[in-house]
């Protein structure tokens, strides 16, 4: 028992302890243990941590920060004027023309708006926004949610997960160089929530069928131990659990009322929202919905239409949700884009890839209301004051939830990581 | 010849002794003045082999060459580079890979030695596969599924000693070759079916692509007409190469560079590459030779300002059209509001067009920042090199005088045998998908070869890829035929990042294709009769001609009329939407014939030749002639297939969604229900024992163990539901999904 312990690398074998913890103590190990057998530098300070849940709203394709949330007079505008607030004490003058219920709520909301990146590709921009890190051919990198559950733990174990990404078949960069267990479990579609969650057997044949599988794969796992093969008997056994938990009707979108489905608005963005609501209540740590549309090259003043507007009604929304089900304290919303574009509006009538200056914005959890943080130049081209980079990002989120970003964990490769790449998190919108 | 064929092996020999040394090249003078460049491969009897910058060797009398140049070679060192003559046999290509392979095992022992814990050194390759783990990994490479029943028994029961190269040949030849090809090149180039801006579709490209697969069309050759192709995509199917990336010309370029010639500089388009040599500058350099390349004829229309150009025409069409028909709709009582989008969108299709202008408009950005020029500044085309003498290849000739010859001029330099990355990049690809590994890795930045685990073997496969011409049928079969890839699949655990040095392939998952067609396979026996109902209906009905002036309102509606009833029948033999979670519909009111509750197979879209068999709504054909990439919820998206769009961007592993799809998903009922084909071929036999042998034969290519028969007996005496218990364990194994 113990040299096949020892075997393990030292990811892994933390997992196996903080597991037996769990079992043993039915609580989360302590973050000590975490740090002593993950072969990290030291203890980390710990962040802020009142954002035990983080609901991540992923604009995908670029969202244009100047018709939202960083409006703009002069040559640069777009297609809408920019709108007055209701900011409260903040300091958030106005936003762009788009967003009408979000004026309306500006007072639960920061906004950053010196955001700056170096990709304007998709792909690379949308990882390293979510990951802190830029996409290398050697290592897959976690996401926010996985490194939540490296330093904090699981919540439940199996028959909860931790993360859970809505409106995508997979959920990469998931776990990157963490266990695949702690990887988001993927949600294509919130209106099925889970798909063949039930047997199409009784239980007993169910169960007479597994217990068949592990006796004709014997000889396989015991000839090939590599993780990947073992990650997928976890997958297995862990799956087997949560089919048979309590807590799935948290997938199911049925049992909310139909009148705050249609508020929502029955888009797979504005149902997403509501899943991760009840996902937030049920205990999942980290959700991340994601929305897309936001490619705008053509057109943007169509383009803009419906993807703007339910955009904002989906937004404002889940705060107003989130606050009437007393959640709102606990949970941060962070609403974050590969890039923004172009303050010139192209040939096309649209508004290509802009890396350098974007916006990203937060709510709840301890975020203050109607702040804006960092500003732009006039046009909407250059970040004026107080640059925020991807990296500072992760490390912003990081930190409401909790996590020490200065703390070096050590990859199987035996690579050193920190939560968003040794970013600084931005604390001055935390109240 | 056979001299040659000494030679060879005695340089072999010297090879496996010395360490890694490149041949240098010089210039060769003949006696009669003429000259030529080449590095020295060694002497063979009185002649000298020379080999050339394009991988050529030649083999000439000693005497031809100046007396200097004779005294020269008399006294150089022969190359240690194996030499492999144009007409080298299968055999003896495959077994010089396995020399240069056998080479770098041997010398990655130090290395393992020092590792923590350290790793025992490697003697030799992993043991030979045997029969049965062979047959099912080699179909599952070659033709991308598992075989059935039959096509196991009949391999494993063939006493010719000569059976895995047969073997080898006949499946590079069948039709599952080209759909499990297509597959790679698919997911490789971010192929989709749909395209994010208008309502294009990425079909005549996908036809295109599975076409020159289907020809065995030399990778040269279909990148070069990628890289060149004009028109509409269904005028030229590979002008859906830069159509992919329409309006993101300089993504598109950073992915040519990193999917062709292995080389990322994305970095570089917005700054300096932190860790290469590659600046913007050289970035736009590149990207200069697209200077003049438009992907909209109405884009051109606004560059060319002033000239009456059929862009300038299409804008006008666009704009003088739309409320005309919009007029025609609301008159006779359609709803303009439901209909608006899909109109524009039919016509912006036929906006999508590779075009060229007569000038090259490329410039720096507006936020260039660095002191080698000046931001907008034009940027004049220019090669990247990898290292000083390159400048000097014949690729680097290339002619670009005008805005027309520039994109000509780059995919020559791309395709072009000299280039030093081309060949390389595609060859370390293709050892990829045999070994699960590039020899340097990642895929997409090779850097530097030398850098990489076996440096010989990297370029000796660059140069066998430039020897066979660019056949990757033809490559691959000497790789097939490695002893090296006809080994038992590694056991020992390899770390995420550790080198590894091929004594036999990795373990592999099935990638979502393999699994999905194996699942085929199960069901089908052959999936690939089953093949795609009708030819790209698309392309037959989206063209309009935006430039032609006489084009009228009432035209552009009929038509639209046309291409919607077209897409309909698409529809309904596709046998319906393929998952209940559909994703976006473009059409606004698309025939849905969806094949809901039925547990039988049955044709979907009835009256129609070659309609589909479906289960559940699910069509039940190769993955290759599904929609690309699968809808949310597909099978084919569970399992991690690539949503296309990252370069090589599925996913080896396993999920919850996917787990739960695997024990209780339509699929697996398919399988375990009564009428599935493994049922019927159990019931060719008789006794339970035989029964448990067609089972597994079936599910895992292998005949059960002792052990495993008693599990299956005590299994069986349950009851009725017996074999169904039995290939629903077997498919849920982690060794079914695992490729050995």
């Amino acid at each position: 028992m113990k040299s096949a312990f020892n075997k393990l690398n030292p990811i892994a074998r933390r997992d196996f302890m903080m597991r037996t913890a769990q079992a043993a103590l039915g609580v989360t190990v302590m973050p000590s243990l975490n740090l002593a057998a993950a072969g990290t530098t030291g203890a980390g300070t710990p962040g802020f941590g009142k954002a035990k849940n983080v609901i991540f709203l992923w604009m995908g394709g670029g969202m244009t920060h100047i018709d939202t949330w960083d409006p703009k007079d002069g040559p640069t505008k777009g297609p809408t004027d920019p709108i007055k607030v209701n900011a409260g004490s903040g300091n958030m003058d106005r936003l762009g023309g788009t967003m009408e219920k979000m004026a309306k709520v500006a007072n639960k909301f920061s906004i950053i708006r010196s955001m700056s990146s170096k990709t304007g590709v998709h792909d690379q921009g949308t990882y390293v926004m979510k990951t802190g890190y830029e996409p290398r051919g050697t290592i897959v990198h976690p996401c926010i949610g996985a490194w939540a559950s490296h330093f904090l733990g699981r919540i439940k174990g199996p028959t909860l997960p931790d993360s859970v990404v809505v409106n995508s078949g997979n959920a990469f960069p998931g776990a990157g160089f963490f266990p695949t267990t702690m990887s988001p479990i993927p949600i294509s579609n919130p209106e099925s929530g889970l798909q063949n969650i039930k047997p199409t057997t009784s239980d007993e044949q169910f169960k007479k069928r597994l217990s068949l599988t592990d006796e004709f794969d014997t000889s396989f796992r015991k000839k090939f131990q590599s993780d990947d093969v073992k990650s997928y008997s976890e997958f297995y056994d862990e799956t087997v659990k949560l089919m048979k938990s309590e807590d799935l009707k948290a997938f199911d979108l049925s049992k909310e009322p139909e009148a705050l489905r249609a508020k929502y608005g029955r888009n797979n963005f504005g149902q997403g929202a509501l899943l991760a609501r009840r996902l937030v209540q049920a205990g999942v740590r980290f959700v991340e919905v994601q929305s897309g549309g936001w490619d705008m090259h053509n057109t943007i003043e169509t383009a803009l239409g419906t993807t703007a507007a339910t955009m904002d009604n989906v937004f404002a929304t889940l705060i107003e949700d989130l606050i009437s089900n007393g959640l709102f304290e606990s949970t941060m919303i962070v609403m974050g884009s590969e890039f923004g574009r172009t303050p010139d509006i192209n040939e096309n009538d649209g508004r290509d890839h802009y890396p350098l200056a974007y916006s990203t914005v937060f709510a709840g959890g301890g975020v203050k209301g109607g702040f804006v943080y960092g500003s732009t130049d006039k046009e909407g081209r250059r970040v004026a004051d107080k640059q925020c980079t991807p990296q500072d990002f992760q490390a912003t989120i990081g930190h409401a939830m909790g996590l020490p970003v200065d703390e070096v964990v050590m990859s199987p490769s035996n690579r050193p990581f920190t939560v968003g790449d040794k970013g600084v998190p931005v604390t001055d919108i935390f109240a | 010849m056979k001299q040659t064929t000494k030679l060879l092996s005695s340089l072999l020999v010297s090879a496996l002794v010395a360490s890694s040394a490149f041949a240098e090249i010089r210039t060769w003078t003949d006696t009669s003045g003429r000259q030529v460049t080449a590095s020295f491969i060694g002497l063979d009897g009185e002649d000298i082999i020379l080999k050339t910058a394009d991988g050529a060797t030649h083999k000439f009398a000693l005497t031809r060459l100046s007396p200097e140049d004779q005294a020269l070679a008399k006294s150089m060192k022969p190359s240690e580079e194996p030499v492999m003559l144009a007409n080298a046999t299968v055999a003896q290509a495959s077994a010089a890979v396995d020399r240069l392979v056998a080479n770098g095992l041997v010398r990655a022992n130090p290395a393992r030695l020092k590792m923590n814990p350290p790793k025992a050194p490697i003697k030799s390759f992993n043991p030979m596969a045997n029969d049965e783990q062979f047959v099912r990994r080699v179909y599952l490479d070659i033709v991308g599924r598992i075989p059935n029943y039959s096509e196991t028994m009949q391999f494993v029961q063939d006493t010719n000693p000569n059976k895995r190269a047969k073997l080898i040949d006949m499946l590079l030849d069948s039709p599952g070759y080209n759909s499990n090809t297509y597959n790679y090149f698919a997911e490789m180039l971010r192929v989709k079916d749909r395209l994010e801006q208008d309502n294009l579709r990425g079909v005549p490209y996908i036809n295109w692509m599975q076409h020159q697969i289907e020809k065995n069309v030399t990778w040269d050759k279909m990148v070069f007409e990628m890289l060149t192709a004009k028109g509409k995509m269904w005028q030229d199917g590979a002008a859906g190469y830069l159509l992919r990336d329409a309006g993101m010309p300089l993504d598109n370029l950073a992915n040519t560079l990193a999917v062709f010639l292995g080389t990322d500089v994305a970095c570089a388009q917005c700054h300096d590459h932190p860790f290469s040599d590659w600046t913007q500058h050289q970035f736009y350099e590149m990207a200069s030779f697209f200077g003049a390349t438009t992907t909209r004829m109405t884009a051109a229309a606004n560059r060319k300002k002033g000239k009456d150009s059929s862009g300038m025409m299409a804008m006008n069409a666009m704009q003088d059209l739309m409320p005309k028909i919009e007029e025609i709709v609301t008159k006779s009582g359609g709803d303009i509001k439901r209909l608006r989008n899909g109109i524009r969108n039919y016509m912006g299709a036929n906006n999508a067009i590779v075009g060229d202008m007569d000038t090259n408009s490329m410039k720096l950005p507006h936020d260039y920042k660095y002191p080698d020029a000046k931001p907008n500044d034009p940027v004049e085309p220019q090669f990247i090199t990898w290292s000083k003498n390159d400048k000097n290849l014949p690729a680097y000739k290339q002619k670009m005088k005008s805005a027309e010859e520039l994109r000509p001029a780059f995919a020559k330099w791309v395709t072009d045998p000299t280039n030093p990355r081309f060949a390389m990049a595609i060859a370390n690809r293709m050892w990829k998908r045999a070994f699960g590994q590039g020899i340097s890795e990642p895929v997409t930045n090779i850097d530097d070869p030398k850098q990489s685990v076996n440096p010989e073997l990297l370029i000796h496969l660059a140069q066998e890829m430039v020897r066979v011409k660019f056949d990757i049928k033809a490559f691959m079969r000497i790789i097939y035929n490695t002893r090296a890839y006809q080994s038992e699949a590694t056991s020992e655990k390899i770390a995420m990042g550790e080198p590894y040095y091929f004594q036999g392939p990795l373990l592999r998952r099935m990638s979502a294709e393999q699994a999905w067609d194996s699942y085929m396979t199960l069901v089908l026996g052959d999936p690939d009769k089953y093949a795609k109902p009708l030819e790209d209906l698309y392309s037959r009905s989206i063209d309009l001609d935006l430039s032609n002036p006489k084009l009228d309102a009432q035209t552009v509606l009929v038509k639209y009329d046309a291409f919607r009833k077209m897409a309909e029948k698409e529809r309904a033999l596709m046998g319906g939407g393929l998952a209940e979670a559909g994703g976006d519909d473009m059409m606004m009111d698309s025939g849905k014939a969806k094949g809901k509750g039925k547990a039988e197979a049955k044709p979907a879209g009835d009256m129609m030749e070659n309609a589909s068999l479906t289960y559940n709504g699910m069509v039940l054909r190769r993955a290759a002639t599904l929609e690309q990439p699968a809808p949310n919820g597909h099978f084919l998206i569970d399992f991690g297939q690539s949503p296309r769009a990252l370069i090589d961007g599925s996913v080896k592993t396993g999920s919850v969604p996917q787990v739960l799809m695997m024990m209780n998903g339509k699929a697996q009922q398919m399988l375990t229900s009564p009428d599935s084909l493994i049922f019927r071929t159990m019931e060719k036999v008789k006794s339970p024992p035989e029964k448990v042998e067609a089972l597994f034969v079936s599910v895992l290519n292998r005949r059960p163990t002792l052990a495993e028969k008693d599990i299956a007996k005590r299994a069986l005496s349950g009851g009725d539901d017996g074999y169904a218990n039995m290939i629903w364990a077997l498919i849920n194994t982690r060794e079914f999904i695992f490729v050995q």
